[in-house]
């Protein structure tokens, strides 16, 4: 009553204030002895011949609902759409207050587009390229001559601004600032401007960070296209076989990886001491971990496909062949990390966007034991479907006698990444 | 600071949208008014219900005095809030709240109430709950007739006060009708307030940007209750999130926050200025 409202809340990392209750070991144990049986049933019990026929299967979806999806007016409409979101983020980041707690903008970057790529790609396929304004923005003023991207370049470009965007989210001081958000923006735009500049529409496909995201998380969607351009319904892992081997494919996954169990270990207090503690101060420190995490993440699937190579000679690209079967796994981790996020800030950011000043935060969804056990089942669904992934694969690429040896560095490896991820959850 | 320049192709467009959210914001933005209905004005009125004194309380309203068997009693019971503060419930006698009526001449036992916080006046009450935010030391609530005159026996207004400091306290004062003189600032408890923590005492020490004992999780259970004493080196701010509990911080003075863990989660109690982790509530 006699003093004032309390000053707006500088919060140090990113949207949300409350966090998920780190997992009792009765949760996480049972979630590791699931995922270990699980990977030696499938070892044991999988099929001995491939049986996945990636963008040749589906079921064609009717001809009405192809031409409605694929008319030019369902497409000119998303366009205007995602243009139109882009224009009302970019109003509320300009003129609103700059505090998180008013302002729908960090809300809508850090939540409603990043956490709710994965819940829309997944159901709906790769659905940040039909919305990027950038593209809206590029087919305004066409590039006359667009010099085709060098095949090397594959979506490398993409799985640094991946980095870049973690680093924002989990690591940039004030990263819910209209300063920093203002920047970052810049940065973007103008990276991927210049690039579509030069090499046309064609450049976000391989650069823009949250479209290649949205693209490799479409591959577990029911809905996808055939190679003959037809869309259809198939099974998720028909999508996953159909990924692309695009050079940057495994950055790009062990950046996911990375950033996202960098994510549960900035919870953990003896990091936040360390933190806290470090001469070289808290960003620095911060970042060098972020690096860390990514760097041992890729240095497992190094390792990896190392010993994959010493198990057959004949294996030209063992980095890429399995790194689909990686992207499960990084799913997992994120609807681990992320959906409490999404469930109780993304409503938020919407009432806030709607014009509720200071929107109380909606009670989460599930209660504790349910949130554990959503956190476990991401996790080891993620593992079961990236170990069937590599399954048939591995059964594709080898011959018959060494199917069954080969498959072991890559289960070591998904068995590596999944315990680290419910220890994860528990720290 | 860099503007995203790239966006002027579609000026037009964004201009356009700008323009619509603004107009948007600025209709949402007006504070609400309070209107009166004509001839219910804050001039005091003359009403007939007891007699009317010469003498005025110490907010400069008459006092309109009744005989101690006719006048109105109040007592007030403060209970501190979960999230910070408290709420008061007030307890009256031969009195009813007529929000109604406000402005209206003056009738026996009807009324409002009006809250002083450490001795000023800070709000009226039109019924027996409401809420005290934290920072208050006493509350004094006395009664008023619809005509702004105050309720008195003997030419002492009808009030009561209740100190709020300590967090033990849910005293109940009951009101005499005898005069009793409006609190001063120098009979209020000290400056910090030490509560009788119930549930869990945590002491951490934050010296520089060393935060003593090192962050670590403590376990509640849903419904603890636990009392955080923070003493930090520099003038500052300790906040617990989720929960949204703020105290200041004095330099070398502890600062103590209760709080009732009701809410199941994980939560960071840090510092504002240094931007300090001190410790995490993990409520179960």
């Amino acid at each position: 009553m006699t003093a004032g409202p309390p000053p707006p809340l500088p919060l140090a990392h990113g949207v949300g204030a409350q966090h998920d209750l780190p997992l009792s070991p009765f949760y996480a144990y049972a979630g590791a002895f699931t995922a270990l049986l699980v990977s030696f049933l499938g070892l044991a019990l999988l099929w001995s011949s491939s049986r996945f026929r990636g963008d040749r299967a589906g079921i064609p979806l009717p001809a009405g609902l192809q031409r409605l999806t694929d008319a030019r007016a369902t497409r000119t409409a998303l366009r205007l759409l995602g243009a139109a979101l882009a224009l009302f983020f970019l109003a509320h980041l300009l003129l609103g207050p700059d505090d998180p707690d008013r302002n729908p903008a960090p809300g809508a970057l850090y939540v409603l587009l990043w956490v709710g790529l994965v819940p829309a790609s997944l159901l709906l396929g790769p659905v940040w390229r039909l919305l990027n304004p950038l593209r809206a923005l590029l087919s305004v003023r066409q590039p006359r001559a667009p010099r085709p991207i060098h095949s090397a370049v594959g979506i490398r470009p993409a799985a640094a601004g991946l980095l870049l965007f973690a680093w924002l989210e989990l690591v940039a001081p004030d990263n819910t600032s209209r300063a920093v958000l203002l920047t970052a923006l810049a940065v973007h735009l103008a990276v991927q401007l210049l690039g579509a500049a030069r090499h046309g529409a064609d450049w976000f496909a391989h650069a823009d960070p949250f479209e290649v995201y949205s693209s490799l998380l479409a591959r577990l969607s029911p809905l996808g296209r055939r190679a003959d351009g037809k869309l259809v319904l198939r099974s998720p892992f028909d999508g996953l076989d159909s990924t692309p081997e695009t050079p940057g494919l495994v950055a790009t996954v062990c950046v996911l990886l990375g950033t996202t169990a960098y994510d549960g270990l900035s919870d953990n207090p003896r990091w936040i001491t360390t933190l806290q503690t470090s001469s070289l101060g808290p960003t620095a420190t911060a970042t060098l971990g972020l690096l860390a995490a990514v760097a041992l993440a890729a240095a497992c699937y190094g390792l990896c496909a190392g010993t994959l190579r010493l198990l057959n000679r004949d294996l030209a690209t063992p980095l890429t062949s399995f790194a689909h079967s990686l992207l499960p796994i990084a799913l997992g981790y994120l609807t681990a990390h992320y959906f409490s996020l999404l469930a109780v800030e993304g409503p938020r950011t919407v009432m806030m966007a709607g014009g509720t000043d200071n929107a109380p935060s909606p009670a989460p969804p599930l209660g504790p034991a349910g949130l554990a056990v959503l956190q476990v089942a991401a996790i080891v669904t993620g593992h079961v479907l990236g170990v069937v992934a590599a399954h048939d694969r591995s059964v594709r690429l080898f011959p018959p006698a060494r199917a069954v040896a080969g498959q072991l560095p890559l289960f070591a490896l998904m068995i590596a990444y999944t315990l680290g991820g419910i220890g994860l959850l528990i720290a | 600071m860099n503007r995203p320049a790239p966006r002027r192709r579609t000026a037009p467009l964004t201009a356009a949208a700008l323009a619509a959210v603004l107009l948007l914001a600025a209709g949402c933005g007006d504070r609400p008014t309070t209107h009166h209905k004509p001839g219910t004005g804050h001039e005091q009125g003359t009403g007939s219900g007891g007699t009317l004194l010469a003498a005025r309380d110490d907010s400069g309203h008459r006092l309109r005095d009744l005989p101690a068997a006719d006048a109105p009693t109040v007592r007030a019971e403060a209970r501190p809030d979960t999230e910070g503060g408290w709420n008061v419930h007030l307890a009256v006698e031969r009195f009813r709240f007529t929000p109604e009526s406000t402005g209206g001449g003056a009738l026996a036992g009807r009324g409002h109430a009006r809250l002083l916080v450490d001795g000023r006046e800070t709000a009226r009450a039109y019924g027996p709950w409401f809420h005290v935010p934290p920072g208050a030391r006493t509350l004094t609530v006395r009664l008023y007739a619809d005509d702004h005159t105050a309720w008195s026996v003997a030419g002492a207004p009808v009030e009561t006060t209740v100190p709020l400091a300590s967090a033990s306290s849910a005293p109940s004062t009951p009101a005499s009708a005898s005069p009793s003189a409006p609190p001063s600032p120098s009979s209020a408890p000290a400056r910090t307030p030490d509560p009788t923590p119930t549930g869990r005492t945590l002491d951490i020490r934050v010296t520089g940007s060393t935060v003593t004992p090192a962050p670590s999780r403590v376990e509640l259970k849903k419904g603890e209750r636990i009392t955080l004493r923070v003493t930090s080196d520099r003038p500052d701010t300790v906040h617990v999130h989720g929960y949204d509990r703020e105290a200041t911080l004095t330099p070398g003075t502890p600062a103590a926050l209760t709080l009732t863990a009701d809410r199941t989660g994980l939560f960071e109690v840090e510092t504002h200025e240094s931007g300090l982790v001190l410790t995490q509530l993990v409520v179960r």
